[in-house]
């Protein structure tokens, strides 16, 4: 991942993390604010429907308290009445309970063959055998608790529409000072649990129902649950007891089953919380929306950022580049960051700097290079003085008066080219005239031994050459090329335009050199430092220093026949 | 970086791996209310016992069964290895039966115990308990020793008619021990033959305060001599006592700060449970006797049978009988001043 910015420009490397850090923490926020909204809002919902759950369920329980307690008391005044040998004032006792608690259709004593002992209605007993009634059995299934039956229509006396839940319990009379066993039979209008069920509001479809131990239902008051059709009995069923976020008929309620205390019976509430639903979806929808805008916004202000960064730097950049390519004359301007600009300035010094030591450096060189010059140039004169002086001593003592005067002049004018007031690059016709005094001094000298000839181009007379660039080729081929002492050697000298070149040849018909030979006076001639040719290689080295790879020396031989030696060097007019 | 990234990472896996498996290693103890002073006395002995073998949490249900609902509920969350029950609603705990069946988690309820059909639910269910019957039983024998014959009472017959007149203190209507307790104890004296006059069966839900309110109220209009009370525990006879103290019922005749059952007046309470405040009241003579829930004994059966359950080790080697493979009897214990 690191790797990944190591190569990436300034616009890259700031764009991605920055988006990548906005994403990481907008998801992170996003996410956290939205799952800890989504639970509280859950814990809400499942904290409300609990508490609604336990009110429905506590007005319940006080409810069936208060009847326990009527049937208590009854069961209590029983035994009291009983013992005192009062029972006639029973009836009224359970009259008077029975009006107490309007929701009480009845109170009746009945012993456990189903006669009625005491009775708080004035109703006749039903005819039928009283033992065959479920409430009856329950009763004297577990003689220690109350018995709650489903709600049914009161059979315990003839004539009656009202529908009732019939509580029973075993409980002890006494007739006479005997104590008999009976039951007591409360049945409790039905009606009243009703009302109880539909003064909460559980929201659209929400509803309870209440289930007794063998998960019958008992009771029901919503439209998705009826006798043998109820789907939330089912789930009622599953849940056993506690809380649960279900779905019924898909909406999504929260199911709270609990017993009913005092009671075999549960009951359970569906309380809907679609609502949990819709924000949750319109949550999404605006955390969706802050997220891409967020995202929007970031991504155009950090690639602007990070264009306003690295454009400056680009400029400067491509400026580099130029100058890696060798234009050091284009001066930058950069408007942007400080840095930026600071950079530019540094850069530009740098520039200038570089411009000066390069200046300086071309300035040394040239310097350097005259001096070199002058010192190659100044190396020809001794040597060729001495023996000239020494051939005017010799013509002297000879009388050759004539002689001597003609190679005094000659030597005179040969020095007053060679000094050409300090210039070291001439026209050629005034190197034509330092050869031609050279070759007059050498030719008395050695006694007129060899002859010599110039072929020039008179065009290419007034071209500029390196000053005594021709005079070495001639002294050459004189010591070298003709043999001074049979043959009457001949020297030729020519001059042309060539190949856009001025084209300088020193011709000699002397032996010749072989080709090996030749190779090896390149060598000298072109890489050595010292050693024989000192001459041909002064002259190549000052060719060089001034005309750079635009000058050359070239050596062409046929044994026995002739040598020639030609300079090559560009063509330059004189002003 | 890369590494302190990964470090991080790992970091935050560990804890969310920590956060889901942590194991919860106690034993849920769910008493029906601290308030009563018996159970309150129970846990006492449970922890005491369970030091160094077994860490016991315990969750106060406050008499409600909704609020036990709830603490069952929150517990099954942590899914322990074992869960003590002492149902507020003896008739509910099928539903907590059923619930808990389903994580497979065994019960053992004290105190109270579900109806016999829902015992039979499960088979990993236990319950520990005294025989409610029992307690009755040794009640009946103390108030024979004291009465005498029934044809020839002591002098405790006050009014001198033949016939005990009492009150029964009873505890929560509806609970089984309170319905057994009430019922054998008058059933034991018929049999014996003693004629019984009962003023009245005063419903106080085990507690002190009601039964000493009731105690008031019944006192302030009673024309009658009361010669017995008979309370279906501790707490509620202590509430009546002190009721009856404050209606001369027992008089401290020769100031010696102790009831004298030679020289004093006083009237026979028979409480149960055998509570501290109770013994301390035996002491000074206010109440005749108890009978001593054994809750000692049972706090070190339910410890053994939960480390059997827990080792699984086997329940054929306990100290006690498993009658059933789920019912332990406690016997009652007689206790009055020597």
């Amino acid at each position: 991942m690191f790797k990944l910015f190591k190569n990436s420009s300034i616009s890259q490397s700031i764009l991605i993390p920055t988006i990548l850090i906005v994403i990481l923490s907008l998801l992170t926020v996003s996410l956290t604010t939205f799952f800890s909204y989504q639970m509280t809002t859950s814990e809400i919902a499942e904290d409300s429907s609990k508490e609604i759950n336990k009110q429905i369920i506590l007005n319940f329980d006080n409810y069936i308290e208060s009847v326990i307690n009527t049937a208590n008391y009854i069961q209590q005044k029983t035994i009291e009445h009983g013992l005192k040998n009062d029972n006639a004032a029973l009836s009224d006792i359970y009259n008077q309970a029975a009006e107490v608690q309007p929701d009480i259709e009845s109170i009746v004593l009945i012993d456990t063959a189903g006669n009625l002992i005491i009775s708080s209605s004035y109703k006749d007993v039903s005819i039928e055998d009283l033992t065959t009634k479920s409430w009856f059995l329950d009763a004297i299934s577990n003689e220690s608790i109350y018995h709650f039956s489903s709600p049914h229509q009161q059979d315990i006396f003839i004539d009656s529409t009202a529908e009732v839940i019939t509580v029973t319990k075993m409980a002890d009379y006494y007739i006479g000072g005997n104590k008999f066993s009976g039951i007591i039979v409360v049945d409790i209008n039905f009606s009243n649990i009703i009302t109880l069920a539909s003064t909460t509001n559980l929201g659209d479809g929400g509803h309870l129902i209440i289930l007794d131990e063998h998960d019958s239902l008992i009771y029901s008051n919503g439209d998705s649950c009826v006798p043998n059709n109820c789907i939330t009995l089912e789930i009622a069923k599953d849940i056993i007891f506690g809380g649960e976020s279900v779905e019924v008929d898909g909406i999504s309620m929260y199911a709270n089953v609990n017993n009913l205390t005092a009671t075999r019976w549960r009951l359970a509430t569906f309380v809907n919380t679609e609502i949990i639903n819709q924000t949750r979806n319109s949550n999404l929808l605006i955390m969706g929306i802050i997220f891409i805008s967020t995202m929007i916004v970031t991504m155009a202000a950090s690639s602007y950022i990070s264009n306003r960064i690295s454009s400056p730097i680009n400029i400067l950049k491509d400026h580099m580049q130029q100058i890696e390519k060798g234009d050091f004359y284009q001066k930058i301007e950069i408007h942007g960051q400080k840095e930026v600009v600071v950079l530019t300035h540094s850069f530009n010094s740098m520039i200038e700097e570089i411009k000066t030591l390069m200046n300086k450096v071309v300035q040394e060189q040239r310097e350097k290079r005259k001096t070199e010059f002058q010192a190659l140039q100044s190396q020809i004169n001794p040597h060729f003085l001495y023996n000239t002086l020494d051939s005017i001593v010799y013509l002297s003592e000879n009388k050759m008066n004539e002689k001597v005067i003609e190679m005094v002049i000659a030597l005179s004018k040969f020095f007053r080219i060679s000094i050409s007031r300090g210039k070291n690059i001439i026209l050629l016709r005034e190197e034509i005239e330092h050869a031609k005094n050279y070759l007059l001094i050498q030719k008395i000298r050695y006694n007129e031994k060899f002859d010599y000839e110039f072929i020039v181009d008179e065009e290419v007379m007034d071209y500029k050459v390196v000053k005594l660039s021709l005079q070495p080729l001639i002294e050459n081929a004189i010591y070298h090329g003709i043999n001074t002492e049979y043959d009457q050697g001949k020297i030729l000298i020519r001059a042309f335009k060539k190949d856009n070149k001025l084209m300088l040849e020193v011709e000699d018909d002397g032996y010749g050199i072989p080709d090996e030979k030749i190779e090896e006076l390149y060598q000298n001639i072109k890489y050595k430092q010292n050693g024989t040719s000192i001459g041909l290689r002064n002259v190549f080295q000052r060719l060089k220093l001034y005309y750079g790879d635009n000058a050359d020396l070239i050596i062409e031989s046929e044994l026995d026949e002739k040598t020639i030696v030609r300079l090559e060097i560009p063509l330059e007019r004189a002003k | 970086m890369k590494k302190i990234v990964i470090v991080i990472f790992l970091f935050l896996v560990i804890l969310t791996l920590g956060a889901c498996e942590e194991s919860y290693d106690k034993i849920p103890l769910i008493l029906y209310n601290e308030i009563d002073p018996y159970i309150l006395e129970f846990e006492g002995h449970i922890l005491n016992e369970a030091e160094g073998k077994l860490e016991i949490e315990v969750f106060d249900s406050q008499n409600s069964q909704l609020l036990q609902n709830e603490i069952i509920e929150e517990v099954l969350e942590k899914n322990p290895s074992i869960m003590i029950i002492n149902p507020v609603d003896r008739l509910g705990a099928y539903t907590i039966i059923e619930k808990i069946k389903e994580y497979d988690i065994p019960i053992i309820f004290i105190n109270r115990e579900p109806l016999e059909e829902d015992m039979l639910l499960w088979d990993q269910l236990y319950y520990i308990g005294a025989p409610a019957e029992n307690s009755a039983a040794i009640q009946s024998e103390m108030i024979i020793d004291l009465f005498g014959a029934p044809g020839n009472l002591s002098e405790l017959d006050k009014n001198d008619d033949g016939i005990i007149q009492l009150v029964i203190l009873k505890g929560e209507q509806g609970h089984q021990d309170a319905e057994i307790r009430t019922e054998v104890v008058i059933e034991k004296l018929e049999l014996y033959g003693y004629e019984l006059e009962i003023i009245s069966i005063e419903i106080c839900d085990w507690e002190k305060v009601i039964a000493y309110n009731r105690m008031n109220s019944l006192l302030t209009t009673l024309d009658k001599e009361i010669e017995l009370v008979i309370s279906n525990n501790d707490g509620m006879a202590i509430g009546a006592i002190d009721a009856m103290i404050e209606h001369e019922l027992f008089v401290d005749v020769n100031e010696d700060g102790v009831i004298d059952s030679e020289t004093d007046i006083w009237i026979p309470v028979l409480g149960i449970d055998g509570i501290e405040e109770a013994f301390e009241y035996i002491e000074l003579g206010y109440l005749y006797g108890t009978v001593i829930n054994d809750s000692q004994r049972m706090s070190e059966i339910l410890i053994e049978l939960v480390e059997a359950l827990l080792n699984g080790t086997g329940l054929d080697e306990l100290s006690f009988d498993l009658i059933d493979g789920k019912y332990v009897w406690v016997d009652y214990q007689r206790y009055e001043k020597d």
